[in-house]
């Protein structure tokens, strides 16, 4: 937290509270840094330079401070640098190469780090705060701007409300994204005052005004400096950089493709002590295992099976509502906080996975939708029998398919429409909104959230191609506040665990961004590099074996046999009067279908775990008073404490 | 009109009120209203339809049947019935 004036203190107190908000994020312990009307606190998940890398971390030369959150791969490279050049270093850690190149080079250092990382450098002589988030947003970095000048920030929303200074409010609009594009669109957040920094952005404070908010890096298409580069090369090196720790890493498998080529290749470069971790379900219309199992038996790895049962899905979504600090449409992240719990009971901290690899080579069923959509304009004919030996059958029962499902996926939106690609999913996913009450749809409903998104377009996007347009989105609108966020960090750091996607490495999407197309996908075969990189590596079934959309139990967890009597009470028409959000009759409807096990269909799942997860949110959040941010009770590792020396020196 | 044909309308109406119209109050179906062009119906709801009919009426449909000719309304799947009915 930082003030305007230098004389007004920051309450150590808060700082406190702020800590335990997050210590789930860094569990090994905090420290805290006290200066003329500021205060820095960070939590501590110990991964490089365990005895030291404790911070806030100060500089020697000019007094700033740095509080940092992530990795930077690249640190030993970096520091060999910097070495080379004179610098001497006091610890091992990337925080304090971070500072030194920050101290050395500004901003303009930003460029050079390959990492994930949110951070806070603090420049007490020009009472300066720097925020800085990584450059496809793995790392979450929250703020909210007071009325006075004071600038509160945090990895999550919680600190924030911890701090004593900022209340958690709904916001309908940043709510209102959730149920179009399936996360709030960054800068907003769900909660009214509090901003997120956007992927690659970065905000700079100076004595109470912001002066400077822009990105530092954006995703672009069509000429890319990755041309040149050999993939095995480039995604070996990825995974390399990402091994790096002085703690054990182990791999996420879900039995596809891409997180069977990364533990591949992490297998190769540990020379076989890999561990590997899975999600299975009891339902076998959701489970991966037998795959899973497979590529573990290839790979020889240690491997390791969580099961999540419709019981405990249930049971973990309101801690998962708390940790998300958002509403979702799908019940997909709470097996993967199941599975982050049980890494954490097996002694590792940190995993690679295969996220990003369907956004770089567009291995989504929307890639090709947008090719059938294409076709369709000069040949209707050929368009719909492609859909009909694509998409054979509707559903997880395999259902047939009708006449409304091709309509939807040919004729959704106009082709002319930069946001043609994501319509179906925006129209699908608005079926939530349809439950609004009255007044909410006035304010927030139909398609404000898609108009924002229309003119937030960056230079240059009409001049990509529409699969490129597509990318795009994909990356811009959910990859970020869904897969990485409410999927990926989120439910990792509530135990602790870090996440590490060798894929979102800036050099592989400058490959893959310059790559012609149809190495990307090739009429309907999808990820043609990727493919042909994993089949010297993995068995040729995993290499060819189509992608499987990763989702969860939607409605049996809440209606089934084993449903917790909380599901009722949390969609009563007195707990749906207090979110006042969701009109009680129309939610009635959904529930009595729901009751009588008729509610299958795709978007009834939608809103129902819409409206249900908007409910705990609202309760786990929303509801809640400062006693429920106690502050931390344990010795800090690191205190500094200039607060009282600077405030006299400027008094005087 | 014949008692039958009424009896299907009124099912008809009785099971798209229950399970698709909660979701669009704003809608006053009519018979011949196309459920496609109003976005009451999704492709699983149409599925579903479809089943409904066939285990409602015990007729078997055959995949080319699925069409909005014999499902987009009311009327359509009152006549479609009916042409069934009487060709079993």
């Amino acid at each position: 937290m930082v003030r305007p004036q230098g004389g007004q203190p920051v309450a150590e107190a808060a700082l406190l509270r702020m800590a335990r908000a997050i210590r789930h994020r860094g569990p090994d312990g905090y420290g805290l840094a006290l200066d003329a009307g500021a205060g820095l606190v960070s939590t501590r998940l110990a991964i490089v330079d365990l005895p030291c890398g404790w911070q806030p971390l100060a500089s020697e030369d000019n007094g700033d401070l740095l509080v940092y959150n992530g990795e930077v791969y690249n640190h030993i490279e970096l520091r060999d640098e910097l070495a080379a050049r004179g610098e001497r270093f006091e610890t091992s850690s990337d925080t304090e190469v971070v500072l030194r190149m920050l101290e050395r080079e500004g901003l303009d250092a930003l460029h050079r780090l390959n990492g994930q990382f949110a951070f806070a450098w603090w420049q007490p002589a020009r009472r300066r705060l720097t925020l800085v988030r990584d450059r496809f947003g793995v790392r979450p970095l929250h703020h909210a701007l007071l009325d006075d000048g004071t600038l509160v920030f945090g990895s999550e929303a919680k600190a924030l409300f911890a701090s004593g200074e900022v209340s958690a409010r709904p916001d309908l609009a940043g709510i209102d994204d959730v149920f179009t594009l399936w996360g709030p669109r960054p800068p907003r957040t769900t909660f009214a005052g509090v901003e997120q920094l956007p992927p690659g952005g970065l905000l700079v404070w100076e004595r109470g005004r912001i002066t400077e908010q822009r990105r530092w890096w954006t995703p672009t298409y069509g000429a890319g400096d990755g041309a040149g580069a050999d993939l095995r090369e480039l995604m070996g090196d990825s995974v390399r950089l990402r091994l790096r720790a002085d703690v054990p890493v182990g791999a996420y498998l879900s039995g596809g493709l891409d997180s069977s080529l990364i533990s591949a290749l992490a297998q190769i470069e540990k020379g076989g002590e890999l561990r590997t971790f899975s999600i299975a379900f009891k339902d076998p219309r959701y489970d991966e295992r037998a795959h899973q199992e497979a590529v573990a038996r290839s790979l020889g790895t240690k491997h390791h099976v969580v099961e999540a049962g419709p019981a405990d899905i249930a049971r973990a979504l309101p801690a998962v509502l708390r940790h998300t600090e958002t509403p979702l449409v799908r019940t997909a992240p709470v097996p993967l906080f199941l599975l982050a719990e049980q890494v954490r009971a097996n002694d590792l901290t940190v995993v690679i996975t295969g996220e990003g690899a369907d956004e770089l080579f567009w291995g989504y069923d929307l890639f090709k939708e947008v090719v059938v959509r294409e076709l369709n304009q000069h040949d209707p004919h050929r368009a719909r029998a492609l859909l009909e030996e694509f998409y054979p059958y509707l559903g997880e029962g395999g259902a047939r398919r009708g006449p409304a499902f091709t309509r939807f996926l040919l004729e959704t939106g106009s082709p002319d429409d930069p946001l043609g690609s994501h319509l179906t999913r925006a129209e699908a996913t608005a079926t939530v909104k349809a439950f609004y009450r009255p007044e909410v749809a006035a304010e927030v409903g139909g398609t404000a959230s898609l108009d924002r998104l229309r003119g937030e377009l960056p230079r240059g996007f009409d001049g990509w191609s529409t699969l490129e347009r597509a990318a795009w989105l994909e990356v811009s609108t959910l990859l970020e506040p869904y897969l990485l966020a409410a999927q990926g960090d989120r439910v990792a750091m509530a135990h602790g665990v870090e996440g590490r996607f060798p894929f979102l490495d800036h050099r592989v999407f400058g490959y893959s961004a310059s790559l012609p197309p149809e190495r990307k996908l090739d009429g309907m075969r999808d990820k043609v590099a990727l493919r042909e990189l994993a089949a010297d590596l993995l068995p040729e079934d995993i290499v060819e074996r189509p992608k499987q959309p990763y989702r969860a139990p939607e409605v049996v967890p809440f209606f089934g046999p084993e449903a917790p009597e909380w599901v009722e009470e949390s969609l009563s028409p007195a707990a749906l009067a207090k979110t006042s959000i969701w009109d009680a009759e129309r939610v009635g409807g959904l529930l009595k279908r729901c009751r009588a096990g008729r509610a299958t269909g795709v978007r009834e799942g939608m809103a129902l775990v819409g409206i249900l997860s908007t409910q705990l949110w609202h309760e786990e959040l929303c509801e809640t008073g400062a006693d429920a941010y106690p502050p931390e009770t344990s010795e800090p590792r690191v205190r500094i404490d200039r607060s009282a020396s600077r405030s006299a020196g400027e008094a005087a | 009109m014949t008692d039958g044909n009424s009896d299907i309308r009124k099912d008809m109406r009785g099971f798209i009120e229950e399970n698709f119209l909660y979701l669009r109050p704003d809608v006053e179906l009519g018979d011949g209203d196309d459920f496609l062009a109003l976005g009451i119906i999704d492709s699983l709801g149409f599925v579903e339809l479809v089943e409904e009919v066939q285990s409602r009426y015990g007729i078997s449909i055959d995949d080319v049947e699925i069409t909005e000719d014999n499902f987009g309304s009311i009327e359509a799947i009152t006549g479609f019935v009916e042409r069934k009915r009487a060709a079993a």
